[in-house]
């Protein structure tokens, strides 16, 4: 889907930007330098293509992301995919014209150098330009942009409610039934509404799993939202994605508020469970 | 000598208002000294001494008073003291913020040694947070103020054709509340620091040590600067052009100058009003950001942002002035579109007032602003998008002349298209949630605003260098200086992006062990980068004390400051020139001089 995505893309910039340069008013030039600067426009779309094929390359080989959790975030990386294949055309069409018109352009310069072609850009380029410039803006923010906020905050519903607060260096999650735990233990495909704070007097703290590519703010005075479904068991003590990170400065031991998370199927977190009531 | 005064008299004021606030605590039965309230009032009536000291006084205020103003030397001295020509002013903005930026890149030196392994090696956890702090802001007051301070103030005025800013004796009072800055925030350093970054959130930076109330001083007083900057150069844009400058025919450099100052001029207040509200809580027990007593730490994030994100255009808008200037007049070519560019910087000007939430996706703000701040950070994708045309369209079938400058300006267009495409990103709530407050926004402005900017920054440095010392600068050091930087800029930040969306956050003294390996290349390569600005500095000083004597016009370029002798006479112009076409006619058969010296109306 993406790829189709992105080759569409890349036709569709490519034929507007093409047409553009072509439509592009210049002064009459003798026959001989029209077709000089039709060759140096030939082969610098062909770099385009070039630098976007690698581009797009790089882009469907790169796996960059932590272990991915939940369906959010498997969510946002497919949006993070998406929109780097929307930009490899762009980065291909900039690439392109540096470095043709580095290798192609130069001169040995001086004060007192012959003058390029006086092209002011006032005819078609830049009206087309802003078409396709604004057409993929556009796009970006409706997909993923739009869709993909609204897709977020689709499901409110959920099978367990977890307190979280953050106070100067530590994080506190807060069960049901009164159980209060210093690691974040969650049973695996349920869905888990998590009501955020920090106590009055404290600091801004982030909640913030990377296995789970969310992340909320704890507010002083406030208590924030967000909804997870942790649909992959894991222990934090083998992979760092598995920890709840503070991701807003929050003085001396910023660095060092993180705690352990660990997706459990449903038996051991009853068995967890049992044991903290126990206790 | 004014400088010593300078000094004195700062201690001296310092001295009277602790000492005033002091007495009266006494007689109320309070302690003398009470750290936080007796630095808010001792602060600016030593800022007062300081101005009276540096020149203000003998140069400017006896005036007032029936007194005669001292005449300004006219050799190295008057660098150094009080003095009102736009062109030294602009060097002094120019050395000043060079001086702080090596000062903040050293610090981010060490901050990569502590960064290399996991454990803390060279900081602890507090010396670490105020080593980050310190680097945040001073390269966000070196980044807002360089290119503007230095070669707004410089070139600007040359370039439209005046003998100086509309506002002289502002213009020096607003750099000499530089060093201000710079002392006490280095100072706060010493005396242990702050540890809230340059963002300052409450209510951390209502509860934290006593650094925090410097800092908000010293920015306070930064943002005052950046006022007075940005007042001084919209109305020398307006009223001070030669005749025949119509805005249709000011240099691009003009323009970018012009959109950042509208910027400065109009957000910076929102910043200072948000430390200003801080330093109220912290000192006078006010009540803006403590949700104990009715206070909402959101508020502060509005109003931060609400400059602060318009800064970043503050930035980067005389940087596209500078940049397009540079490929223009070294591609041999017309600016590609010069009226669609000027569109496109007064659009983000517009734009830039409209986007400040999409830094608080993640901040618990209320879910409806979601879609319009996502929507309009968007749109600036696209004004953006225009400058872009222009840059590719300038060098486009031109006589590029690689020399140093050319090579920055070339830099720029690759290291900014990256930092604008990985901006989407976090434009995007379904990726941002994640990458938010990671190495990824780490990466991500180090590319729009150092590959963006300070490369930039350079390329204006080495375009304009011949011009401002009258001498030629090495070329080869020039050019290693050039590619160490640049290389060593793309090891350092690219791998930045990786880790951030592996699941590094940002602003942390220390990072769980699985991070390592990246961030030992990261900080090699750091430490490579560091090192290109020893072939800058060693550069600009044998130039500048022995560099060769440079020519009025070593670049062959068409604009105003190139038509006068290097470095340009006292009053700039003997007449005042008169402006006949465009400044980008390279190439157009039969065009006119862009601009006429002699035989004009004479100076009034």
């Amino acid at each position: 889907m993406a790829v189709i995505v992105a080759v569409v893309v890349t036709a569709i910039v490519g034929i507007l930007g093409a047409g553009a340069l072509l439509l592009d008013r210049r002064p009459p030039a003798p026959a001989g330098e029209q077709n000089g600067m039709n060759r140096h426009l030939a082969v610098a779309a062909i770099l385009w293509v070039i630098f976007t094929a690698l581009s797009l390359a790089g882009a469907v080989a790169m796996d960059p992301f932590p272990t991915g959790a939940a369906p959010e975030a498997a969510f946002s990386d497919h949006a993070f995919r998406l929109m780097t294949y929307m930009g490899a055309p762009i980065l291909g069409l900039v690439l392109a014209g540096l470095v043709y018109s580095v290798l192609t352009f130069r001169s040995v310069g001086g004060a007192d150098a012959e003058d390029g072609p006086p092209m002011k850009g006032t005819g078609m380029v830049p009206k087309v330009w802003l078409g396709a410039t604004t057409a993929l803006a556009v796009t970006v923010m409706v997909s993923p942009g739009l869709t993909g906020l609204a897709e977020m905050r689709a499901d409110r519903t959920s099978d367990m409610t977890i307190k979280m607060t953050g106070q100067r260096w530590s994080w506190t999650a807060d069960y049901p039934g009164g159980i209060t735990s210093d690691e974040l233990v969650l049973p695996v495909n349920k869905r888990v509404k998590f009501e955020v704070t920090a106590p009055e007097g404290d600091v801004l703290h982030s909640f913030w799993v990377p296995a789970f590519r969310n992340k909320i703010d704890a507010v002083p005075g406030m208590t924030t939202v967000t909804y997870i479904t942790p649909n992959r068991i894991g222990d934090g003590k083998d992979d760092v994605a598995y920890r709840v990170q503070c991701a807003e400065l929050c003085g001396l031991m910023h660095a060092r508020m993180a705690m352990n998370v660990r997706v459990v199927d449903a038996a051991e977190y009853d068995k967890w469970l049992a044991g903290k009531v126990k206790k | 000598m004014p400088l010593l005064l300078g000094f004195i008299f700062g201690g001296v004021g310092f001295a009277v208002g602790a000492g005033l606030l002091g007495a009266i605590r006494t007689s109320m039965g309070l302690e003398f000294w009470s750290t936080d309230m007796s630095w808010s009032i001792a602060y600016p009536v030593a800022l007062l001494g300081w101005l009276a000291g540096v020149g203000g006084w003998k140069y400017w205020a006896t005036e007032w008073f029936g007194g005669t103003p001292a005449v300004s030397p006219k050799g190295v001295s008057r660098y150094f003291e009080f003095n009102m020509d736009h062109k030294v002013i602009g060097i002094q903005y120019g050395v000043t913020f060079v001086a702080l930026f090596l000062l903040s890149g050293l610090t981010a030196m060490a901050i990569r040694y502590e960064l290399m392994h996991p454990g803390m090696q060279l900081f602890n956890e507090d010396q670490y947070n105020a080593a980050m702090s310190f680097h945040g802001i001073g390269m966000v007051a070196v980044a807002v103020a360089i290119v503007m301070g230095c070669f707004g103030n410089y070139v600007v005025p040359i370039m439209i054709g005046a003998r100086d800013m509309a506002f002289p004796r502002i213009n020096a009072l607003s750099f000499w509340l530089v060093p201000p800055v710079a002392i006490t925030l280095v100072i706060a350093v010493l005396l242990g620091g702050w540890d809230t970054g340059w963002t300052a959130y409450p209510p951390l930076s209502v509860l934290t040590k006593s650094g925090q109330t410097l800092f908000n001083l010293a920015v306070t007083t930064f943002g005052v600067v950046s006022i007075l900057g940005g007042i001084n150069f919209i109305v020398t844009i307006i009223y001070e052009r030669a005749p025949g400058m119509t805005w249709g025919r000011l240099p691009i450099m003009v323009w970018g100058t012009f959109a950042g100052s509208i910027i400065a001029f109009f957000f910076t207040q929102g910043f200072a009003a948000g430390l200003l509200m801080v330093l109220f809580d912290r000192v006078i027990g006010t009540s803006f950001f403590g949700a104990a007593h009715g206070g909402s730490a959101l508020l502060y994030e509005h109003v931060f942002w609400f400059y602060s994100h318009p800064a970043v255009y503050v930035m980067v808008l005389p940087a596209f002035g500078a940049v397009l200037e540079v490929l223009s007049h070294m591609s041999r070519k017309p600016l590609y579109a010069y009226k669609w560019v000027v569109g496109a910087m007064l659009g983000i000007v517009a734009l830039s007032g409209v986007v400040w939430a999409h830094h608080m996706f993640t901040s618990g703000m209320a879910d409806y602003l979601h879609a319009p701040f996502l929507v309009l950070t968007e749109m600036i994708s696209i004004p953006t998008g225009i400058i872009f045309l222009s840059v590719l369209g300038t060098i486009w079938a031109g006589r590029l002349w690689v020399r140093t400058p050319m090579l920055f300006a070339l830099a720029f267009i690759f290291n900014f298209t990256i930092g604008g495409l990985t901006g989407i990103y976090l434009a995007d709530m379904p990726t941002d949630v994640h990458l938010h407050d990671t190495y990824f926004v780490v990466a991500h402005f180090h590319y729009t605003i150092m590959g963006g900017e300070i490369f930039a920054l350079f390329a204006a440095l080495y375009y304009w260098f011949p011009k401002m010392t009258g001498r030629e600068f090495n070329e080869t050091l020039g050019k290693i200086h050039f590619f160490i930087m640049f290389i060593g800029f793309q090891l350092t930040f690219i791998p930045m992006f990786q880790v951030g969306v592996r699941g590094m956050n940002r602003r942390i003294a220390d990072f769980p062990a699985a991070y390592e390996g990246a961030n030992v290349w990261i900080s090699m390569s750091g430490f490579l980068l560091g090192i290109s600005f020893i072939f800058f500095t060693v550069n600009m000083i044998l130039s500048w004390v022995r560099g060769r004597q440079a020519a009025a016009n070593p670049w062959g370029a068409s604009t105003l400051e190139w038509q006068i002798s290097s470095p340009p006479p006292e009053h700039n112009f003997d007449e005042i020139p008169v402006i006949q076409e465009g400044p980008y006619e390279y190439g157009v058969p039969g065009a006119t001089p862009h601009a006429r010296l002699t035989g004009a109306v004479k100076h009034a």
